[in-house]
């Protein structure tokens, strides 16, 4: 009996040692779960097939949340992320319409696209960290001129995406499908990323902002540089999402907002900074992408669809608090 | 510039201030400020309780920018706006309050500001931790077996993180390095080895400001010492040239604004014949240890010593809010282990903090509902009339001579004194037995300050026991009627009658700790 309490208490140590030195553990384990039940619930979700349709429909949260992630180090929110994402998507769009043809020009665009969303994460670090207006409510005004501006850009919805372009995306290279490269590329980033100074100060910064500044580090220009991080990475979900619909849209990005919030702290983030991992943001996306298809599979009626899918977030952020937090 | 014709060789200091001076409003923190480091020397800053030494500090460390005067290094004039612009000028600093990232590792830490790099931009994780290395050797025996360059610092304890803070300011190899009390959480070896490097640090011709409040270790390591009173500095002292009861003296000045330690005003007039109302054995917690005392009723008991020795610890604690890992309480002669505020409510203790925020106002409410709170959980009210609570709120608010334009008023429309006085009131609706005041007075205005302690005198002879911390000396001598001074989280010395000077405060705030 005693023997067993003691294993298990040491059990329980050894657990929390490893949530401390891999945040995104419970994250990984709850995907775990999740992928086994939406196979029970679904073989084909589990085929080679499903596993590509899912990343291709979340590969946009998926780099949404990441970019959120960079600004949640510092302890600061982009509440715009998705607002940006919806403004890239009609600009493209838009220019790829008009100057229709080839990889060149699409290329061309594309990194427009990258511009854009770099200038939106520039204005909101300028107005936030500059201006040292509230991150929360900044971001969410900053969210709704962005929004303006898309719907100035494309006012319906609809405007559909050159062939070339989705084809691409729904494609394969040496029978691999596009977005595992997608994919690899976003982990490669991920990586080299998570060894780089610039992201250690926005770390630091968000552990204690007055030690980081003490300690001599320029605070404000390294707040700044968080949210052009996280409006780069929001324009390569708009990349991605484009490729998914196929289509422009100036109001697709908003309710991804939040999801991307959630998406970090199921991976293990603090949103008061200074703790976490963009690994962990991936799991989370990816969690609230299988939480949806297995809402949809176990047969939930589409009226209930929305509350069963938020209870199941809520579990999900309590069993990764308990693993990591049991003590 | 009187000061400055003491100082031999002026022209070949290392760093030097000319006339700097700063003021917060109309308050000056900082006058005067003429003061010389020489290469090679461990200086040392004394002065009591905001006096100034920490603005000094702060001027040189790049976080304060002064008002007037200029700064020399290498008699070179600079301009200080940034800790950043310190430390590319040479001027490295172990901040009293640490600097330290919680969740990032040692190696992280020491090396924040300088990492080194591949290509620029990806951190050298080998380099990283070789370099940590090296500094980690010089305290390696005597930091512990889980001092490592890999330990993620919110992992460590206290005096650990402090030896961090230590290894990060060495590490910035600058010329000048200023010590804002780097020991206060060491242990003797680790404060040893700590002079050992400072040794070493003045051999290679550092200039080094040191602070610290134990005076042993002042006299130990310090080549020069130079005494700030009153945001000036009063006079500089060789070590081998000077006392500590010298020292004290210059520290303390002339004691114009006390009231004679023997005049009538502070006659403890027990009324219940000496009765403790609270009797504390041994507590021990976060921030204090082995602390010892009783109060009598009628009495008020003053805790001084240094800013954050344990004696704001101590009176939250004791009303529960913070935890206590050993000792005894007694109330009124029967055994107490309520540890949460509700218990000490109900057990009669009343806590008054001089922080407004966030322990007494409740922020945009009315008058009305911050004065009665207390009274209706001690009542166990669930429902009340408001007219039958407003007369009590009334009474209670008027009893204290508050100033108010109606009940329903907003708080926030008062003055703090006004303010602190309808938190008071909160707590006398229903007679307390004790009553802790946590440095009451602080952003209260002169007049304010006098009606307040002339009411806690008052409440004193009614029976109340008092304990009084303040953060301002003139007022902690002027109203208790004996002291427990506090150092390290320990109470050291406790004065009465007539050994209530400033001098014998100062003297045991700088004793050996232990």
């Amino acid at each position: 009996m005693t023997v067993g309490k003691a294993r298990s208490r040491s059990m329980s140590v050894r657990v929390r040692q490893a949530c401390a030195t891999f945040p995104f553990l419970p994250a990984l384990v709850i995907l775990a779960v999740l992928f086994i039940l939406n196979g029970m619930f679904n073989a084909n979700s589990v085929s080679f097939q499903g596993i590509s349709g899912l990343f291709s429909t979340y590969l946009g949260l998926v780099f949404l949340a990441v970019g959120q992630t960079y600004v949640i180090y510092a302890g600061d929110i982009d509440l715009s992320a998705g607002a940006i994402l919806s403004l890239v998507n009609v600009v493209i769009i838009t220019l790829m319409n008009r100057y229709d043809g080839g990889v060149l020009s699409t290329l061309m665009i594309m990194s427009i696209g990258v511009f854009v969303g770099a200038a939106c994460g520039l204005f909101n670090g300028l107005i936030i960290a500059g201006l040292r207006l509230q991150a929360i409510v900044a971001s969410f005004a900053s969210s709704i001129f962005f929004t303006g501006v898309a719907l100035y850009v494309l006012p319906v919805a609809g405007m559909p995406a050159p062939m070339i372009y989705w084809q691409t995306y729904f494609g394969s290279i040496f029978g691999i499908p596009f977005v595992f490269f997608v994919l690899g590329v976003l982990l490669l980033l991920v990586f080299l990323l998570s060894r780089t100074q610039a992201i250690l100060h926005l770390l630091t910064v968000g552990d204690d902002q007055q030690a980081a500044y003490q300690s001599g580090l320029p605070v404000t220009r390294i707040r700044i540089r968080g949210y052009v991080v996280c409006g780069v990475f929001a324009s390569f979900a708009a990349f991605c999402l484009t490729g998914d619909t196929a289509s422009g849209d100036p109001l697709v990005g908003s309710a991804m907002t939040l999801s991307s919030v959630a998406a970090a702290v199921l991976g293990g983030s603090m949103l008061s900074g200074g703790f976490g991992t963009a690994l962990g943001s991936v799991f989370g996306a990816l969690t609230i992408g299988l939480i949806g298809s297995l809402v949809y599979f176990v047969g939930t009626p589409a009226s209930w669809q929305n509350l069963v899918q938020g209870l199941a977030i809520l579990v999900a952020l309590m069993v990764g608090i308990l693993i990591s937090r049991r003590t | 510039m009187p000061y400055l014709n003491h100082v031999a060789g002026f022209l070949m200091s290392k760093l030097v201030l000319d006339n700097v001076s700063k003021s917060y409003g109309p308050t000056r923190a900082f006058k005067n400020g003429d003061f010389a480091l020489q290469s090679g020397e461990v200086h040392a800053l004394m002065g009591t309780n905001g006096s100034g030494k920490s603005t000094l500090c702060k001027i040189i460390a790049g976080s304060v920018k002064p008002d007037t005067g200029s700064i020399f290094l290498n008699d070179c004039r600079v301009q200080i706006n940034s800790p950043k612009d310190a430390r590319r000028l040479g001027i490295g600093t172990f901040f009293q309050e640490l600097s330290l990232a919680k969740n990032r590792s040692v190696a992280e830490n020491i090396f924040i500001s300088h990492l080194p790099l591949n290509n620029y931009v990806f951190i050298d994780k080998t380099a990283l931790e070789m370099n940590a290395e090296y500094y980690i050797d010089m305290v390696r025996d005597v930091a512990g077996d889980d001092f490592t360059a890999k330990a993620v610092v919110g992992d460590l304890r206290a005096d650990q993180q402090q030896l961090v803070e230590i290894l990060k300011t060495i590490a910035t190899e600058a010329q000048v390095l200023i010590f804002d009390e780097p020991t206060s959480a060491l242990d003797r070896s680790q404060v040893e080895r700590f002079f050992e490097i400072l040794r070493k640090l003045k051999a290679q011709g550092r200039a080094i400001i040191f602070i610290s409040h134990r005076m042993d270790e002042i006299f130990e390591i310090s080549d020069q010492l130079t005494v700030i009173r009153d945001g000036a500095i009063v006079a500089s002292r060789k070590r081998e040239a000077t006392t500590a009861q010298e020292v004290i003296s210059l520290m303390v000045g002339e004691q114009t604004d006390l009231a004679d330690p023997t005049s009538t005003s502070h006659d403890v007039s027990p009324i219940s014949d000496g009765q403790f109302v609270v009797t504390a054995h041994d507590l021990t917690g976060d921030g204090f240890s082995e602390v010892s005392f009783e109060v009598r009723a009628g009495e008020i008991l003053g805790f001084g010593g240094l800013h954050g020795q344990g004696q704001s610890a101590v009176l939250r604690a004791l009303f529960g809010a913070n935890a206590i890992t050993r000792g005894q309480i007694q109330v009124a002669g029967d055994n107490y282990d309520g540890r949460t505020p509700r218990a000490a409510i109900r057990n009669g203790f009343a806590y008054v903090s001089g922080n407004r925020v966030r322990d007494g106002v409740i922020q945009g409410r009315s008058i009305f509902e911050n004065t009665i709170p207390v009274h209706a959980f001690k009542k166990h009210m669930l429902l009340s009339t408001p007219s039958r609570l407003s007369r009590r709120a009334f009474e209670a608010l008027n009893k204290l001579a508050t100033k108010y334009h109606s009940l329903s008023s907003s708080i926030g429309s008062l003055s703090g004194g006004n303010q602190q006085k309808v938190v008071i009131a909160r707590w006398l609706m229903d007679t307390p037995r004790v009553l802790l005041l946590d440095d009451p007075t602080k952003g209260i205005d002169l007049s304010a300050k006098a009606d307040l302690f002339a009411l806690i005198r008052e409440l004193a002879s009614e029976g109340l026991g008092i304990i009084l911390y303040s953060s301002e000396d003139a007022e902690l001598l002027n109203n208790s009627d004996r002291i427990l001074v506090f150092n390290s989280g320990r109470a050291v010395r406790e004065l009465s009658g007539e050994n209530r000077t400033r001098f014998n405060l100062y003297d045991a705030a700088y004793e050996v700790a232990q």
